[in-house]
């Protein structure tokens, strides 16, 4: 078997407050193969976001060990660092906050090109353009600054950025939930066929699970830092077992005005991640709750390739 | 029970007028709504969607926002016409807003029963104590603890705020509710949960609502009346029905083909070719023919009618899907 791209091994990432640890990343595991993605999805404050800044070293891990193309690269000097990065890339989520204001989009996007691969004058605008080109970016806005920009435009902007060095890696970090609906779809279909044409592998962050269906090839679903499933895209959209993804699945409003799916309201909001009890964090907002919740439970194959965690399908 | 529609919008258009030129945000826009009717108003960024829901409250910063024609009538009443005396008395108490982004629509610096009460003080003429026992009421209504009283904003989660915010607009009991994409900043089991307590106190308050969005799997689940709108103008109009199952127009097609489905496998999606023109600048004619495939020369030519396709349902434009 070949090596993944990517490999996370027992990956923690805790922060310290003045109320305790807060476990935003609590052993997580996972593979990737060249060309593949990996969806994470999950709410807001499930971690999904520190997890994938973690891997890039924009935050140190805390404990567990990062492996990209076998090379454990957990501590690595920074000479090295910076050849990875180059290699791994990321698309942010807030297009507002991402750019720099002062920078016009040109100078954006140049930036890495500039800085890595030296390109300068003639060479450096005509590669600008053709990078506005493959976002979808019109030409007239190459010397505009973002605050001109609506939010669609301006995480073009950051995808540009994030192409500009020809990554083998990146975090797609929500990259569309900005987005309008057509604008999105162009979206995904640009990054779908960047990953055909260069083999690119992608981690794909969202909220929006029916968009994680679409990409992945396989998805992990991550409830206050830790991953409670995790398997192939259809698998669990046709077979989800823990309580909370079916309950995210039956969130979705579903455009199709004929499907009259019952809906599973979850009660309740989040808990935090602060000095969390052992046993399941999901339990006080879970319909199939009972007294084994409370006991340490651990990621477990159920059937080849589907992990969940969960008392009922512990033996 | 009078035959006037709770609400009625004829003809609006609003520009705004800026440095480097006018933005036609809103083109001769004509909306009809009936008491307890949830409309949705559906379009992508950038469509006229928010700044139709500012002008029917006239909350428009005028400059550099500009009414250039139209009515909207609520009641019978033509709000255009008001002054500013009157406008108080129905924003907030008859029309109220439910706005976008919940982190920002609340002030920092007044706790949440505070500002709950303020519009039940105002304009139902109960004193200040009074006033915060049925904000308390309220709030407790939008399944938020009493004790979270005094609590300021930045102690309540996303969804609590937008809950809140939920109470604020429905304290005066509204005949009117302007939801903008109340549930777009929230997660999805959050969103359900406020999506679900919204439909709810509409019904049980009597209160018509256009909902704004941009999620037509959010109007699937909470619409009557749909209304896709582009570039400012009415593509489709019709019950959630005729425009989801007997889809006509182009866009509104488009916009179909372009969601990533949940419940079935899709092999590619199929956006929509092009950008949303620009505001400043559209497009002579139809302002969609550039990105359409059913585009033909005479759409580039003249500007395109409504249609009526009978039973309420009408389109915007001359080469329908079939």
């Amino acid at each position: 078997m070949s090596t993944p791209l990517l490999e996370v091994k027992e990956l923690s990432k805790y922060f310290e407050t003045p109320y305790g640890l807060l476990h935003a990343v609590d052993h997580v595991n996972f593979k990737i193969d060249r060309g593949k993605t990996l969806g994470v999805v999950g709410e807001s404050g499930c971690g999904k976001t520190t997890l994938g800044r973690t891997i890039l070293h924009l935050l140190d891990s805390t404990r567990g060990k990062i492996f990209f193309e076998g090379e454990d690269i957990t501590h690595v000097n920074r000479k090295r660092l910076k050849e990875l990065r180059a290699q791994m890339q990321i698309i942010f989520q807030d297009p507002y906050s991402s750019l720099n204001p002062r920078m016009t989009i040109s100078e954006t996007i140049g930036e890495p090109l500039r800085l890595v691969k030296n390109l300068k004058g003639e060479e450096l605008s005509r590669e600008v353009r053709r990078l506005m080109d493959v976002v979808g970016l019109a030409q007239r806005f190459i010397n505009t600054y973002p605050h001109e920009l609506d939010g669609g435009r301006r995480q073009r902007i950051g995808i540009a950025r994030a192409l500009a060095l020809n990554p083998k890696f990146i975090v797609c970090d929500e990259p569309v939930s900005a987005l309008d609906v057509s604008i999105q779809a162009q979206v995904i279909n640009l990054l779908l066929d960047l990953q055909d044409e260069w083999g690119l592998t992608y981690i794909f962050i969202t909220h929006d699970l029916s968009v994680v269906r679409y990409l992945s090839d396989e998805i992990c679903v991550m409830y206050l830092g830790q991953v409670v499933e995790k398997c192939d895209a259809d698998e669990l959209f046709r077979n989800p077992l823990h309580s909370y993804t079916q309950a995210l699945l039956s969130a979705i409003p579903s455009p199709d005005i004929f499907d009259k799916t019952e809906r599973v309201l979850l009660q309740g909001e989040l808990a935090s991640p602060v000095n969390p009890k052992p046993g399941c964090r999901f339990y006080p907002r879970c319909r199939n709750g009972c007294e084994d919740c409370l006991k340490p439970l651990e990621l477990v194959e159920v059937s080849p390739g589907h992990h969940v965690a969960c008392h009922r399908y512990s033996f | 029970m009078s035959e006037e529609k709770t609400l009625s919008i004829s003809d609006l258009v609003v520009e705004y007028h800026t440095d480097h030129g006018v933005v036609h945000a809103v083109n001769g826009v004509s909306l009809g709504l009936e008491a307890r009717e949830t409309l949705g108003l559906v379009g992508e960024t950038g469509a006229g969607k928010t700044t139709i829901a500012m002008s029917i409250l006239k909350i428009l910063p005028t400059p550099p926002a500009k009414i250039v024609s139209g009515e909207v009538k609520f009641e019978g009443q033509d709000i255009m016409k008001m002054d500013s005396h009157d406008l108080r008395k129905v924003r907030g108490n008859k029309i109220s807003m439910i706005f976008q982004d919940p982190m920002t629509a609340l002030n920092p610096v007044f706790t949440i029963g505070e500002q709950i009460a303020e519009g039940i003080h105002l304009h139902q003429n109960l004193k200040k104590g009074d006033a915060e026992i049925k904000a308390m009421e309220m709030l407790e209504m939008v399944g938020i603890r009493r004790e979270r009283f005094t609590d300021y904003p930045h102690q309540f989660s996303g969804g609590m705020k937008q809950r809140a915010i939920i109470a604020i607009a429905l304290a005066c009991n509204p005949k009117l509710l302007l939801a903008d994409e109340p549930t777009t900043a929230l997660d999805v089991t959050i969103q359900a949960q406020v999506l679900d307590l919204i439909g709810e106190l509409k019904e049980r308050l009597n209160t018509a609502m256009i909902l704004i969005t941009h999620d037509l799997g959010v109007v699937a689940k909470s619409c009557d009346k749909v209304a896709i709108i582009y570039a400012g103008q009415i593509f489709e109009y019709g019950t959630k029905f005729q425009v989801y199952a007997e889809t006509r127009h182009p866009y509104t097609q488009g916009l179909f083909d372009s969601l990533p489905s949940i419940n079935k496998e899709v092999p590619r999606l199929k956006p929509i070719p092009g950008l949303m023109p620009n505001p400043m600048d559209l497009p002579a004619g139809c302002p969609f023919h550039p990105r359409c495939p059913r585009a033909m020369a005479e759409c580039s030519e003249r500007a395109i009618n409504p249609t009526d396709l009978g039973d309420g349902h009408w389109v915007r434009c001359i080469n329908p899907i079939n």
